[in-house]
């Protein structure tokens, strides 16, 4: 009853490798788990790395088309007022054409108004009376401290005339609520979004504003940090409650022709050389340099964003090389501790194929496992993993950069400073690519130790205690 | 029965110890028929497991060559001498040397892995042999639950499992208490008998060599062509007249001048 010499016995596997790899797996629970979880970190890492590099694309990509939606806006707003002068004390501050709490402490005195009309050329003259109410701060820095205001509201007194609140932007013009004001308002006031909370008022309500009473009569919409908490009066009003009766704060000059702008801005220099007069042609020059800033930022995110492509490649080098050390040594180990059952097992008739085979399967059932555990940590810990591993892209570099007011950060306002961690959840298509990556990287990690075991001469195995 | 399943002709092993050459075994010609039970005896280092790990293709010799069951074995490739370690050979250790993870069943169906049985075909060979040693109650019992004679019963059933034309076992009572010892040998025995199992036992133990039909003795590598001259006392060779002990070597009894 004995077996034909020329027999050649085809190799045909049944489930028996697959089960004793799995028990073997299952033999060494504490090694697996620590195997598995350094392993995990690893996938973790090659799986949240490209999303949060996509994420990070993508949120330059929001910048620049916000960037670009505001140069352009400014751009119509600049065409649309090419008759305007805009007059302030110079050191006042001010930043583009918005109404903002601009920190102006100096105002000038009303009879300005009827010398600048007097000027030939000029056509209407608005005046201003802009005064915000807070809390003053002290923030530390650079070991000096700086006081600022933090507005609850900013008060805008405008000229309810009906002239010139028909012909120029004076007036917010998107009311969500009620009216707007209109010629000869007074006791009324058109609130901004977010001072009906801070008064916790609506339209028809009575508000008290450094103690008079007055109506509310609509509410602008205007979303932006700076204008959302200007409500707007009757200038008389605004200078009776501020206690700045005769004053005001700046001035909108419109000329009769765009012609005359330039004799009339250079007039009023000469006249009152105290004052910042800005032109449309200065504005236009501004505007051009902030162009310039924003070209340069958005340059600086784009090389940041070529940066963190590097970088993360590299760590994502490391990662895949840590992994395959770390199968390579656990089953050089675990090849080591197993030599004597890799000699029992040849001696009872099992190729060097059936030994490496073994092996090489169980290091790849741990990576399987590994991989397993490596995608929840990156869906869970994507975020944060991105923001320890990749460079922030800041749009403005440092803080205080241009446009920044420390402490006045408003992600809502487009092309607001401060810095952008961009991060997202791993794609599907990453986390199965993570799959296959860790089974790979267990069959190659363990490729020398399960070699080197079906090399083992199983009579020294066998002498292996 | 005169069917030869070994051969070795002019055996020879030599290692390099350091430097040194040691010559493990020289001239070594043995034959072993179907069905034979065969013991080899000789004192520690005489090259009993050298010999038994080149029968069993676990080594290869310096010169000379194995024939085992028609085919010289030194002459196969490295990679294909597992199919003979497989199909042709069935291993019994001294310390069982089964796998701690997997139940009696399955420690016997381990060298059926890779050949062509069916999974059915598998276990249903592996319960014959589990019932041919006595372990049918005990199939899912892994070895730690096992006494050491019911592993060293898994361990022969295993060594049976691919129907060898050989089993060769190296020192299979070692670990074994004398009671159990002999239960195994007498197991042995009557595989022998019963199924016409050829067995090689590599020993010291005189009681077990008592069992096997040709006792050989084997001094510094060297098998010595008398067989059953003398009897076994205590493990050792011993005057049949005087019962004192004698040298493989004597022809006269040093004590008693009797002829051997």
């Amino acid at each position: 009853m004995r077996r034909d010499d020329k027999t050649t016995v085809k190799e045909v596997y049944y489930l028996g490798v697959l089960t004793r790899a799995f028990r073997n797996v299952s033999r060494r629970k504490i090694r697996v788990l620590l195997v598995v979880i350094a392993l995990g970190f690893s996938m973790a890492i090659m799986i949240s790395i490209p999303s949060g590099i996509v994420a990070n694309q993508t949120a330059t990509q929001r910048l620049t088309e916000n960037y670009n939606e505001l140069i352009n806006n400014m751009q119509e707003e600049i065409n649309a007022t090419l008759t305007l002068i805009e007059i302030s004390p110079s050191s006042g501050f001010r930043f583009g054409p918005m109404p903002g709490p601009g920190g102006s402490e100096s105002y000038l005195d009303e009879s300005i108004i009827s010398d600048i009309e007097s000027i030939s050329g000029v056509k209407d003259v608005v005046p201003f009376l802009e005064k915000s109410e807070g809390t003053n701060e002290t923030v530390e820095r650079f070991g000096r401290a700086f006081t600022f205001l933090r507005p609850d509201y900013t008060i805008m007194g405008v000229p309810l005339n009906s002239s010139l609140i028909n012909n120029y932007s004076i007036l917010p013009t998107n009311i969500t609520d009620g009216i707007n004001l209109k010629e000869g308002d007074s006791g009324v006031v058109l609130l901004g979004l977010n001072n009906t909370e801070y008064f916790g008022a609506g339209v028809g309500d009575t508000v008290n504003i450094l103690g008079s009473d007055f109506i509310v009569v609509g509410v602008h919409g205007a979303s932006g940090f700076r204008e959302a908490i200007v409500l707007y009066m009757n200038i008389s009003d605004a200078q009776m409650i501020t206690d700045l009766l005769g004053k005001i704060s700046r001035l909108d000059v419109y000329a009769e022709d765009q012609s005359d702008v330039d004799g009339i801005a250079s007039t009023i220099g000469a006249e009152y050389p105290e004052l910042s007069v800005t032109t449309a042609s200065e504005r236009l020059s501004r505007l051009q340099n902030m162009q310039d800033m924003y070209q340069n930022t958005l340059q600086n995110a784009e090389s940041t964003i070529g940066q963190t492509q590097t970088t993360a490649f590299q760590e994502i080098i490391v990662a895949l090389i840590a992994a395959s050390l770390i199968v390579f040594f656990t089953m050089l180990y675990t090849v080591r501790e197993r030599t004597k059952e890799i000699g029992i097992l040849k001696a009872i008739g099992f190729s060097n194929w059936n030994v490496m085979s073994q092996f090489m399967l169980e290091a790849i059932l741990i990576s399987l496992i590994a991989g397993v555990v490596g995608i929840v940590i990156g869906s869970i810990g994507a975020p944060t993993l991105t923001s320890l591993l990749l460079p922030h892209i800041s749009m403005f570099g440092t803080r205080g950069g241009p446009g920044s007011f420390q402490g006045y950060t408003n992600p809502e306002v487009p092309g607001a400073p401060g810095s952008q961690v961009a991060t997202a959840a791993p794609a599907p298509q990453t986390m199965l690519l993570a799959f296959g990556v860790a089974a790979l990287l267990g069959a190659l990690g363990s490729l020398y130790p399960a070699w080197r075991a079906s090399r083992t001469s199983p009579m020294e195995a066998l002498r292996y205690e | 029965m005169s069917e030869l399943v070994l051969k070795t002709e002019k055996l020879d092993k030599v290692y390099k110890l350091g430097g040194r050459k040691v010559r493990a075994l020289s001239d070594v010609n043995l034959q072993v028929k179907k069905g034979d039970f065969i013991s080899i005896m000789g004192p520690s280092g005489s090259g009993k497991t050298t010999l038994l790990n080149m029968l069993g293709c676990l080594d290869k010799p310096t010169y000379g060559k194995v024939i085992l069951d028609g085919v010289d074995i030194t002459k196969v490739p490295e990679k294909s001498l597992y199919k003979i370690r497989r199909h042709k050979v069935g291993f019994i250790f001294q310390t069982f040397n089964l796998m701690p993870y997997l139940n009696s069943i399955e420690n016997v169906e381990l060298p059926m892995e890779g050949t062509k049985k069916s999974k059915d075909e598998k276990m249903k060979r592996a319960r014959e042999l589990l019932k041919m040693v006595g372990l049918s109650e005990r199939e899912e019992h892994r070895p730690h639950r096992l006494s050491a004679g019911e592993q060293q019963r898994v361990a022969i059933a295993r060594a049976l499992a691919n129907n060898p034309a050989i089993v060769l076992a190296d020192e299979p009572t070692g670990n074994l208490d004398s009671k159990t010892g002999y239960e195994i040998v007498r197991l042995m025995g009557k595989l022998s008998t019963d199924q016409g199992t050829t067995i090689v036992v590599v020993t010291h133990d005189s009681h077990v060599a008592s069992h096997a039909g040709r006792i050989l003795f084997l001094y510094d590598g060297r098998l010595k062509p008398q067989e059953r001259r003398g009897t076994h006392l205590m493990g050792k060779l011993a005057c049949p007249n005087c019962r004192k002990e004698i040298q493989p070597d004597d022809t006269f009894c040093p004590r008693c001048g009797k002829k051997l």
